[in-house]
């Protein structure tokens, strides 16, 4: 009886440890379709054991602790929140989609949520335009700007003007006048504020120029074309990479760009402006 | 305190102006009311237009100047102020931000009126999306950030204006309305009016007398056939009418006639009254003219009676003496008791003379009425007959049967005896031939309450129209025979002035029956 009652004791112990022997901690920011659309993409691809934290379903979280105590290979962090808080850890290397403000870190890699801006430069020679203007924030997209200015020499030629605050933005919109035969809008929370949004689609109207957009969400407000990301594909491209990490393979260091680009179009503004090489999508 | 009356015209009196004066008095309310309530809504739209063109003016000056205010334009802000102030009801226009700071501001003067319109409009902008968000298919917001607010000063005298220009233009179209709306009424009352004047010509013309006068109003309408009814009802009364003189003629005529037979009657009364008053004063004459020598005649029987009185001793005396002897041929005997006899019957018929001559000056002249005389009912049938005497003859019956130990009866004798004379005398002349049977009853009734005189005939009787007539003064049957009319009227008087009654019950062809009632008189 007293050997029974042993096993017995042994046996509740032991029990959770199979539930604490995962590989990937998968910590999400909040519930949202489009994490959700990523994170069912990247299980599509990546079928190792993983444990998912959805960080507003906890007032405070300790995720240095958990990572400590429960050994992950690898954490996959989902939005801006959860990156912020996996890299306070600096033991198990991170892989991140759907986060915009990714500060370069040794163990952090993952899937940007820019495309290469040749995709953009492609569209915008497909288009015709010789001159494209480009509001940036150099705190904030001066890299990706830089990169993009690179790839456009001998193609065409980027007016740049910067911003340092979203109350800027419509002032130098109107420095654009005449200037420019297109309108880049990048993703810079600081050149493209929700405020500001409004001030790029009239300009379009006024100067009659094409807003070429990241998110199709703009095409509505007047942008006439927009390539945007596969949330889905994002989250099996990392998967992937969670796989070759899993396997002891390393993968590609830093942020990689999206592999699949959606490119959509307002076909009425694409008839107004009269826009050459744009087929409806 | 007299009440002052309100003397009318005359045209004020008439159907047309009072029709007129209530049509055009109701056009006038209803264009007042009219006039009003437009009046009163237009200034209510004037006014909620004007706010609405402020509120307009505002949300699209706010929508505008969003983007220069986020931007802190103040260039354009004042540029969009200016334009906007341009709108003639606009006073003026602020742009101030969130913390009450004012970017841009326009005063078209520098006195802005106290009753001026006040707008205000916050700036929002819109709850667009964030890169992040739309990068991540986060939702859109629904929130809107209030970044600023526009402020517009609304002129209001220009809603004053335009409400008394629209007073005086709506007063004016109301009054012309009016007028020829009053103008249209006439014509259409005088119109129509005028069928009703034709119409009322035409019965007062009528009502005036002359049936031969008619409505002339042709139509199918209500006065039409109003007219038509009245022309037919004249021509009923002008028919009426010439029947009514036709009858008129006629009756005129009878009445002629039945006057002039009246007449005759009448002049037939009057010639028998005429002659009952000339036979009373023959009565009275005659009564006179015989009184003396029947007094003469009395006053000789007693005289008589008086003598053989003295005589008779002495002739007894003779006769016991000297034996018989004779007196006219008669033995003194015989001649004694015969003496006697007759010199009481000179007295006795003198003074019966006398009654009957008393008897005929009284019916004749009217003697005193002495009702306060107790008489005997049976001893006044006696003397009736007495004075029928000569009257009756033998192929007339006469039966009395008198009742014994009757009541007395207040009253005159002597009319009663005229009363009774009367009704033996209607029942004589009832025999159409001469022949017949009167009986003449007395007796007592009601406990010797009242005395009765019946006098029953078996003659001719009397017919149901007569026996209607029988009281009424000088209705006779018998005026061509000397009847006067009056012997059962005055009979019915006597005996009602008796306080009795008298009844006559008749069956033609059976007789009559005569009753006097007449009450006994009270110890």
């Amino acid at each position: 009886m007293q050997v029974l009652r042993s096993l017995l004791f042994l046996l509740l112990l032991l029990t959770p440890l199979p539930a604490l022997a995962y590989d990937v901690l998968i910590v999400q920011s909040m519930h949202e379709k489009g994490y959700e659309e990523a994170v069912r993409g990247f299980r599509k691809e990546c079928r190792a054991l993983s444990r998912m934290i959805v960080l507003s379903d906890y007032a405070d979280l300790d995720l240095v602790r958990i990572v400590r105590e429960e050994h992950p290979k690898v954490i996959v962090a989902i939005g801006d929140r959860a990156l912020e808080l996996a890299q306070r850890q600096g033991e198990t290397p991170v892989l991140c989609m759907m986060a915009l403000n990714v500060k370069p870190r040794r163990w952090v890699s993952g899937i940007s949520m820019l495309f290469d801006p040749a995709r953009y430069l492609s569209l915008f020679q497909t288009l015709g335009t010789d001159r494209v203007g480009v509001l940036y924030d150099p705190g904030r997209s001066g890299v990706y700007v830089k990169k993009a200015l690179a790839a456009s020499k001998g193609h065409l030629r980027l007016v740049l003007r910067e911003v340092h605050a979203p109350k800027e933005t419509p002032a130098m919109l109107q420095s654009l006048r005449g200037k420019v035969d297109a309108l880049w809008m990048i993703p810079d929370v600081t050149a493209v504020s929700a405020a500001s949004t409004e001030a790029y689609f009239l300009f379009s109207q006024s100067e009659r120029v094409p807003v070429v957009s990241f998110a199709d969400v703009y095409l509505t407000m007047g942008a006439a074309a927009a390539l945007t990301i596969d949330r889905y594909d994002i989250g099996r491209q990392l998967g992937e990479m969670a796989l070759d990490m899993l396997e002891g393979r390393d993968p590609e260091e830093g942020m990689v760009s999206p592999r699949k680009v959606l490119s959509r179009t307002n076909d009425g503004v694409v008839r107004q402006l009269k826009l050459s090489g744009l087929g409806g999508h | 305190m007299r009440r002052r009356t309100l003397r009318l015209p005359p045209y004020a009196k008439s159907f047309r102006f009072r029709l007129y004066l209530i049509f055009t008095g109701t056009v006038a309310l209803l264009t007042a009311a009219f006039v009003s309530f437009y009046v009163a809504t237009e200034a209510g739209t004037y006014r909620s237009n004007l706010e609405r063109e402020g509120k307009l003016l505002a949300t699209i000056l706010a929508h505008n100047a969003r983007l220069p205010l986020f931007a802190e334009n103040v260039k354009a802000l004042e540029s969009l102020a200016e334009s906007t102030a341009r709108y003639p009801s606009v006073l003026s226009v602020s742009i101030s931000d969130r913390e009450g700071r004012v970017y841009a501001r326009q005063f078209k003067s520098e006195r802005i009126p106290d009753d001026a319109v006040t707008m205000s409009v916050p700036i929002s902008l819109p709850s667009g999306l964030s890169p992040e968000s739309a990068l991540l298919g986060h939702r859109e917001g629904n929130e809107e950030r209030v970044i600023g607010e526009v402020r517009l000063r609304l002129d209001t005298t220009g809603e004053r204006e335009r409400v008394l220009t629209l007073v005086v233009a709506s007063l004016g179209i109301g009054t012309l309305f009016w007028i020829v709306v009053s103008l249209l009424s006439y014509h259409v009352l005088k119109r129509v009016t005028g069928s009703f004047n034709l119409l009322l010509g035409g019965i007062e013309e009528i009502g005036s007398g002359k049936l031969s006068a008619r409505v002339d109003l042709d139509g199918d309408d209500e006065l039409g056939r109003a007219a038509n009814a009245i022309n037919a009802m004249a021509a009923s009364l002008e028919l009426r009418e010439l029947e009514n003189l036709a009858l008129q003629e006629e009756l005129l005529k009878a009445m002629k006639l039945e006057v002039q037979e009246e007449k005759k009657r009448v002049m037939a009364r009057l010639i028998q009254t005429n002659k009952m008053t000339s036979l009373g004063l023959l009565l009275s004459s005659m009564a006179h003219e015989i009184n003396n020598p029947n007094a003469s005649i009395r006053f000789s029987g007693h005289m008589i009676g008086k003598m053989l009185a003295d005589a008779l001793p002495l002739l007894d005396g003779v006769w016991q003496e000297e034996g018989d002897f004779y007196l006219g041929g008669v033995p003194y005997n015989k001649a004694r008791l015969v003496l006697v006899e007759n010199a009481g019957k000179i007295v006795e018929n003198s003074e019966r003379i006398a009654m009957v001559v008393q008897g005929l000056r009284d019916y004749g002249v009217g003697g005193t009425v002495r009702q306060h005389q107790k008489l005997d009912v049976n001893a006044a049938v006696g003397a009736a007959l007495s004075v029928l005497a000569c009257q009756t003859n033998k192929d007339i019956q006469l039966n009395t049967s008198l009742g014994t130990g009757l009541p007395v009866v207040a009253g005159s004798q002597q009319q009663i005896e005229q009363v009774l004379i009367n009704l033996i005398l209607n029942a004589m002349q009832s025999f159409t031939g001469g022949h017949g049977e009167i009986r003449l009853t007395t007796r007592c009734e009601t406990g010797g309450e009242e005395v009765l005189v019946e006098v029953r005939d078996n003659g001719s009787g009397i017919g149901s129209e007569t026996m209607e007539r029988l009281f009424e003064p000088f209705y006779s049957t018998k005026l061509e025979r000397g009847g006067s009319g009056l012997g059962l009227y005055i009979s019915q008087y006597i005996v009602a002035e008796h306080g009795g009654r008298l009844e006559l019950t008749s069956c033609p062809g059976e007789g009559t029956l005569a009753t006097v009632t007449l009450p006994a008189a009270t110890c």
